[in-house]
């Protein structure tokens, strides 16, 4: 026995005491006035304090502590409540009793013994965190799946319902495994089927069937949200996107095991380096929206949102987790703290969106590489590599073979922005502008033209420290479009002067689209760019026509046409004339001409640095552009390797990871300690942080995450994908929350069903075919749909599975039977997404979609709904009303409504009525009597052949309004849109 | 909401017509049903239907209502950041003034700007959000802020909360019904009238006001000559019996009797849609108040009156857009104040004024509510020359109609108009409002998805008094 001291007896004594005062007297004064706005359990901790604990006061909110134990004339409460001043008055209705006020005081003054202590959220408490360990079967029963089912039943009294007939269950199971109705051929094959197998025989034929791939891949785009624009504000067209799409269907094809399939999506690049077409798998990191305008004019904003939208994405698709919830504060209700938020913030820091190439020709590929890294390391004037023997040889030759052109810099005697720009000279004779930017402009620039025969105008345009990214350009992003430019030689006596004519125009660089010839084409609305090679200066060669000569007195006139808009104004121009022959010459920076100049031996290393790093570029840009293009699919990754959604060649940005910290109730202003890279603290069978080192490549970091996703040790990655199966077999998931297994989500029904199956599928090579296999092969997949009284008077809704759930297609099922019914269906696999809507000219930047004016006759519109060009912020409006989920967020399970507006859109849409016309059409060319052809068109959309009241109905209708218009009635039935 | 409504929302199991149950509770009590229903009406309701008029782009309030002298004084100093704030698209320059000229109206003797002449005179009816605050800069997030509570896309818009917690007025018509800019849609395309997570039920229905046929699939289109009239009446009273024969096979499916009811309706629509839509029945007295058939005002009055009808024959809630996305004809005034805005201003200013005289005329006012809103405000400071950038500091909204005090005003901007200096008032605490007249506890109006119980004003939120009737 152990024996307590004296004293000790006293200490735990007088605390217990003053325990009981704090509940009887010191907590109603907390709960009458102040935990409504200040608590986990009234959901809301205004000013981020909390006083439900002893921690919660003591760290206090915003504004510090809020008690200080002995010394409640600085506690912060007490001055609160006695209204002091400088400090916010509370509560904010108004004061509370004095002999309230004395109760706290009293209380912080003896010490402030607080016996509350928050119940923490025990990981192991919760059903999905518990480890995964496979349950034992209950004996007795054929099946694993049905031992479980019916045992749960009979706790209830229950019994299953009986086998559905087979005409039922291959419509059953054509729809679960293929979203696509049998014909009427093969449901009678079926039905007619001696063969006691054949239920098996047929599950492995879908299953094997491509259509089974296309149909599960449907379930996945939803939960990651796909779509092939950006959405928000410039719902851009991402014209790679299909890609992945087609990645996820050629996964599910192959039964790709589940891990590979995490781990592909999240980091292909760094586990299956040589694997090129695996890399399409990273579409799932650029499968959600992108804000373009948050990009270019809110960057902070914009990656903290973006960061947040793939964490929710990747712990909501695989984990079942809503670790989102932990932006701002603690998650109220799960296990997740803020540090395991931003650490998951940290897995994706180094990424960014954009289109990742493809290169699958190795050849092409190490050429690519060799150039491009030649490249850059002329951009960063890396001299280790350019001043290689070989590369300054290399270097030598180009230049060796280029021309020389001598400029002479003209400087210029007056000049103005016509809109307002001013307009500075420098010493360099550039001008510099200055002052408000303006949306366009155009600049007038006069010289006294020097005696000579001038062949050609030279456009430089420069950088500078106080230009946005160091210009050249005004816009934010430092480009610049030149709309035209033009030049007017005045002679003495001719003050009118005459037009320069050009011959034709070369750069240093063009932007894709822009390139220098816009600049001459006489079209103000198109121009020359110099985006994204931004922050350098660049020049134009403008060859004339017939060369200008000056005389005594002649002047050059040169206007600079800026008239695109959002501010692309040149930042410092200069002009500059030679009376060389410019052709096939190439454009020489200053630096790059002077050092030319000196002789080879005798250049300093910044000059032979400035050679090098010239003509290693052009060299390098050049061998770049003759080779074959790739393959590109729309993603994220290390941005090295990204063609960036929004283009920026900064070179302020880094390509290493962004520093992600812990933010303060998720305020950007109020950052706390750097987060690592790290997941879930509550799976407590793996280390949550993942400890990569700094200088480790950005990948490692999303693959440290696809590990611990992937791992056997991870009990919320099997139970998901398991759940995720169960519920598109039965309509809803053993847990019907599938997107959220925490608190707020719904608990399973059969949790040691559910842990079963997901021991199975993480036991058994992770196949998912497998995992179907064993759902459908049970008898609680094949009972029947109809309802029972004496089970639905206990469980109306079903949760126990006394009986399957009829369900009715979803938008991509309905238009996929449709067109398969009526003969029409295109099954051509992947490609570019099937562009079903007229796209006319843009308002801004989106382009106007038009749903209703798109011909249905028209080729693309016959493939499979999943192959659809899917808009994110322009939804087809006859899917849509189907419930076809928003793209904007993730819909781990589709809604099914029905509505007015749905059944016009049924009867009336320009779908259902050409492709009732198409059946309609196929039917009568057999030309049969219409008693046949109602049959036929009955037989055909549902399967099977009308009864005889039925068939008067029919014939009748046929025979007053004609096959189409009884298959656009079926269309529109009960039977066709319901599966039992 | 409770555990049922949830799976209703999950399986859509649901009448259908979500929301119904509330609104037919609202029909059985009257409008003074008593307050505790979990999820629905909380109190007796002020409104029952709304007009809002938004204005994309984000109107100026230092041109229009928000009169500021001290921009007179300060104009031409760079007074303002020094570092582009995020969302601004460009350094801010000098202080500018107002280029128009603004008096006193009514008896509340609120500033207008020359530029609203019209709803000058009607000063003393609306209730002005003098210092309405964005967390944005960015006209995507801001629209998506004002419109469905959160910056980010895939929540439902307070169209589609409205028609889930009350349903239809009258069932022969769409309960939401959204009417954008004949140019083009606002910013965010269709995503600020997306029902989000509710079920598609709640989606505004988009009507192209000028077109031939503005609601779409009432009618097959003319190209399939085998949907005649006849036809079309012979097949539904054929799926009725088909399908009413296939609900009898399976009994104890809500759903397949609320499919049934839903072709009902439909056919109700089809019977009430084309004269409800047509404004040509309206008289020419009217068509000349609203501007219809005058250059700067036909589209929007149109719309405008069009929105008074469709009120009028129980539409629940109809949003007006004026202009679309892009950087002209809109409230997105980047180049120049004096030039953009002007004609802005007088595509909506008449249309509005006659819209609320109709409302009253027709004694509509008694449980209308009309909005008029956009998604921030812009800089004190010029952009380039004339322009003003974006600036979610401040701006101006007003509420006329049902339940609202007119003549008063709430908050105040700082002296420049740049930032809301007193009673802060954010879109969450307008949308707190809006359901509050309607009869509805923002923040009992809840629906559980992925873990949270999301509200149309987030944890946000607080309902302006002052400006309540």
């Amino acid at each position: 026995m152990t024996t307590v001291s004296g004293s000790a007896w006293l200490l735990i004594m007088l605390v217990t005491a003053a325990a009981d005062d704090f509940h009887s007297r010191v907590e109603p004064v907390l709960k009458r006035h102040c935990l409504g706005c200040h608590s986990h359990a009234a959901g809301a901790m205004k000013g981020g304090l909390a006083l439900d604990s002893r921690s919660g006061w003591a760290r206090g909110g915003d504004s510090g502590p809020a008690i200080i134990p002995g010394k409640p004339a600085e506690s912060l409460v007490i001055r609160a409540v006695r209204r002091s001043e400088g400090v916010k008055a509370m509560p904010p209705k108004g004061a509370i009793p004095e002999a309230d006020i004395g109760i706290l005081e009293d209380w912080i003054r003896q010490g402030a013994v607080d016996p509350r202590v928050l119940a923490p959220a025990k990981p192991v408490d919760w059903w999905s965190l518990r480890p995964l360990a496979k349950p034992e079967v209950p004996s007795g029963f054929a099946h694993p799946v049905d031992a479980f089912i019916a045992t749960r039943l009979a706790r209830s009294g229950l019994k299953p319902s009986p086998e559905a007939d087979r005409a039922t269950l291959i419509r059953r199971l054509h729809a679960d495994l293929t979203g696509l109705p049998p014909t009427r051929a093969e449901i009678e094959a079926f039905v007619a089927d001696p063969d006691p197998a054949a239920y098996g025989k047929l599950v492995d034929r879908l299953l094997a069937s491509p259509r089974h791939a296309e149909r599960w891949a449907r379930h996945w785009l939803d939960v990651v949200h796909f779509a092939e624009t950006h959405g928000y504000e410039h719902d851009l067209p991402r014209n790679n996107a299909w890609r992945y799409r087609d990645h996820v269907i050629e996964s599910f094809h192959a039964d790709k095991p589940w891990g590979r399939f995490i781990r592909e999506q999240l980091a292909a690049d760094h586990f299956f380096p040589g694997e090129i077409e695996a890399r399409r798998a990273l579409g799932f990191l650029g499968a959600g929206p992108f804000d373009h305008s948050a990009y270019t004019t809110a960057r902070a904003t914009f990656e903290y949102l973006d960061r947040d939208d793939l964490v929710n994405q990747t712990m909501t698709a695989f984990a079942s987790t809503t670790a989102s919830c932990a932006r701002c504060h603690a998650h109220k209700f799960d296990p997740i703290s803020q540090d395991d938020y931003y650490s998951l913030q940290a897995v994706f820091a180094g990424v960014v969106e954009g289109d990742i190439p493809l290169e699958v020709n190795a050849g092409v590929a190490s050429m690519r590489v060799r150039w491009a890294s030649l490249a850059s390391a002329a951009k960063a004037r890396d001299k280790s590599v350019l001043l290689s023997p070989a590369n300054e040889a290399m270097a030598e030759e180009s230049l060796g073979a280029a021309k020389s052109v001598r400029w002479t810099v003209l400087v210029p005697d007056s000049w103005k922005g016509t809109g307002g720009t001013t307009l500075e000279r420098l010493p360099d004779q550039s001008l510099l502008a200055k002052g408000p930017r303006l949306e366009k402009d155009t600049y007038e620039i006069n010289f006294m033209l020097p005696p000579g025969k001038f062949t050609a105008i030279r456009l430089e345009v420069l950088a500078h420290e106080s230009l946005p990214m160091r210009g050249p350009g005004r816009c934010d992003n430092g480009n610049l479009h030149l709309s035209e430019f033009e030049a007017r030689v005045v002679h003495a006596g001719n003050p009118a002067g005459e037009p320069v004519k050009f011959a034709s125009a070369t750069a240093d660089f063009d932007q894709s689209g822009w390139d220098i010839t816009r600049a001459i084409d006489g079209k103000d609305q198109t121009a020359w760019g110099i985006h994204p090679d931004v922050g350098r200066p660049h020049s134009a060669v403008f060859t004339l026509g017939k060369p200008m000569e000056g005389r005594p007195g002649s002047r050059l006139a040169v206007t600079l046409r800026q008239l695109h808009g959002g501010g692309h104004l040149i930042g410092r121009p200069r002009l500059s004339l030679t009376v060389d022959d410019p052709k096939g010459a190439l454009i020489l920076p200053e630096g790059v001409e002077r050092a030319r100049a000196v002789p080879r031996s005798e250049r300093t290393e910044a000059q032979r640095l400035d050679l090098a790093a010239f003509a290693l570029e052009i060299v390098a840009r050049r061998e770049l552009a003759a080779l074959p293009e790739s393959a590109r699919v729309y993603a994220a990754g290390a941005k090295s390797e990204v063609v960036l959604a929004v283009g920026s060649g900064s070179a302020q940005e880094t390509s290493r990871p962004r520093q992600v910290f812990v933010l303060r109730r998720g305020d950007l202003d109020k950052p706390g300690a750097e987060a690592m890279p790290g997941a879930l603290s509550a799976v407590a069978a793996i280390p949550a942080r993942f400890g990569i080192p700094k200088e480790a490549p950005e990948s490692a970091r999303r693959a440290a995450l696809a590990d611990w996703l992937a791992s056997h040790s991870n009990p919320l990655t099997w139970r998901s994908i398991a759940n995720r199966v169960w519920q598109h077999h039965f309509g809803r998931g053993i847990c019907d929350t599938p997107g959220d297994f925490g608190r707020m989500g719904g608990e399973p029904s059969h949790p040691e069903l559910l842990d079963w199956l997901a021991c199975r599928l993480r036991d058994n090579g992770e196949s998912l075919k497998d995992l179907h296999r064993v759902i459908v092969m049970s008898a609680a997949y094949r009972q029947v749909s109809a309802n029972r009284g004496d089970a639905a008077a206990m469980d109306g809704d079903n949760r126990l599975v006394w009986r399957q759930n009829r369900r009715r297609l979803d938008a991509d099922s309905y238009r996929d039977g449709v067109l398969s019914v009526s003969g029409c269906l295109d099954l051509t696999m992947g490609g570019p997404g099937a562009r079903e809507f007229i796209a006319g000219p843009p308002v801004q930047l989106t382009p106007r979609v038009d749903y209703g004016a798109f011909d249905w006759a028209s080729k693309p519109a016959h493939r499979r709904a999943i192959y659809r060009f899917v808009w994110r912020g322009i939804p087809d409006p006859f899917m849509e009303v189907l419930d076809f989920p928003d793209l904007g967020l993730l819909t781990p399970a589709r809604a099914s409504s029905s509505s007015a507006l749905q059944a016009l859109a049924l009867y009336n849409n320009k779908f259902t009525l050409h492709f009732s016309g198409m059946l309609g059409k196929s039917i009568d060319a057999s030309a049969k009597p219409d008693n046949q052809r109602a049959r036929e068109a009955w037989s055909r959309v549902l399967g099977r052949l009308p009864d005889a009241r039925e068939a008067a109905m029919a014939e009748q209708h046929v025979a007053r309004h004609g096959t189409a218009s009884l298959c656009r009635v079926l269309f529109n039935s009960h039977e066709f849109l319901f599966v039992e | 909401m409770g555990q049922l409504d949830r799976r209703n929302l999950l399986e859509g199991i649901a009448s259908g017509f979500a929301g119904v149950a509330i609104s037919a509770m609202l029909a059985r009590d009257g409008l003074a049903g008593p307050s505790t229903v979990h999820g629905g009406l909380h109190h007796r309701p002020r409104a029952r239907r709304v007009i809002e008029l938004f204005m994309n782009g984000g109107a100026s309030p230092m041109d229009t209502f928000d009169h500021k002298p001290a921009l007179e004084k300060l104009h031409g100093q760079n007074l303002g950041p020094k570092v582009k704030p995020e969302g601004f698209t460009a350094m801010p320059g000098a202080i500018m003034k107002s280029p128009f000229s603004f008096r006193r109206h009514g008896q509340s003797g609120r500033w207008v700007s020359e530029v609203f002449p019209e709803q000058a005179r009607l000063v003393d009816e609306m209730a002005f959000l003098m210092a309405m605050q964005s967390k944005t800069n960015v006209h995507g997030q801001g629209a998506y802020l004002m419109t469905t509570g959160f910056t980010l896309p895939g929540f439902p818009c307070m169209g589609s909360w409205i028609s889930h917690a009350l349903g239809n007025i009258a069932d022969n018509l769409p309960t939401f019904v959204v009417l954008p800019d004949a140019r083009g849609l606002p910013y965010n395309q269709q995503g600020c009238f997306s029902s989000g997570f509710l079920p598609a039920a709640h989606q505004g229905m988009v009507i192209n006001a000028g077109a031939a046929r503005p609601v779409p699939d009432l009618f097959p289109p003319p190209s399939f000559p085998f949907a005649t009239r006849e036809a079309d009446a012979d097949g539904l009273a054929m799926l009725s019996r088909l399908n009413r024969a296939h609900a009898e096979r399976h009994p104890g499916d809500s759903r397949l009797a609320s499919r049934v009811a839903s072709y009902e309706l439909a056919a109700r629509m089809q019977a009430s849609a084309p004269e409800a839509f047509d404004i040509s029945r309206e008289p020419a007295m009217a068509h000349k108040a609203y501007g219809v058939g005058e250059k700067p005002t036909d589209d929007f009055g149109r719309r405008c009156l069009l929105a008074c009808r469709l009120v009028e024959r129980g539409v629940r809630f109809v949003q007006v857009w004026s202009g679309p996305q892009g950087a002209t004809n809109n409230w997105d005034n980047h180049g120049s104040i004096v030039r953009e805005l002007p004609p802005m201003a007088a595509s909506v200013d008449r249309p509005i004024a006659a819209l609320l005289r109709d409302l009253r005329a027709r004694g509509l006012d008694e449980d209308t509510l009309v909005v008029w809103t956009t998604e921030f405000g812009r800089t004190p400071f010029a952009q380039g020359s004339t322009g003003r950038d974006h600036n979610g500091g401040s701006f101006v909204s007003w509420l006329w109609g049902a339940g609202v005090k007119g003549g008063v005003s709430h908050g105040e901007s700082d002296e420049w108009g740049y930032q809301a200096a007193v009673d802060k008032t954010t879109g969450h605490d307008m949308h707190a409002t809006i359901l509050h007249l309607l009869g509805i506890d923002h923040e009992k109006l809840t629906v559980r998805h992925n873990g949270i119980d999301r509200r149309l004003t987030d944890v946000h939120g607080k309902v302006i008094e002052s400006v309540l009737a």
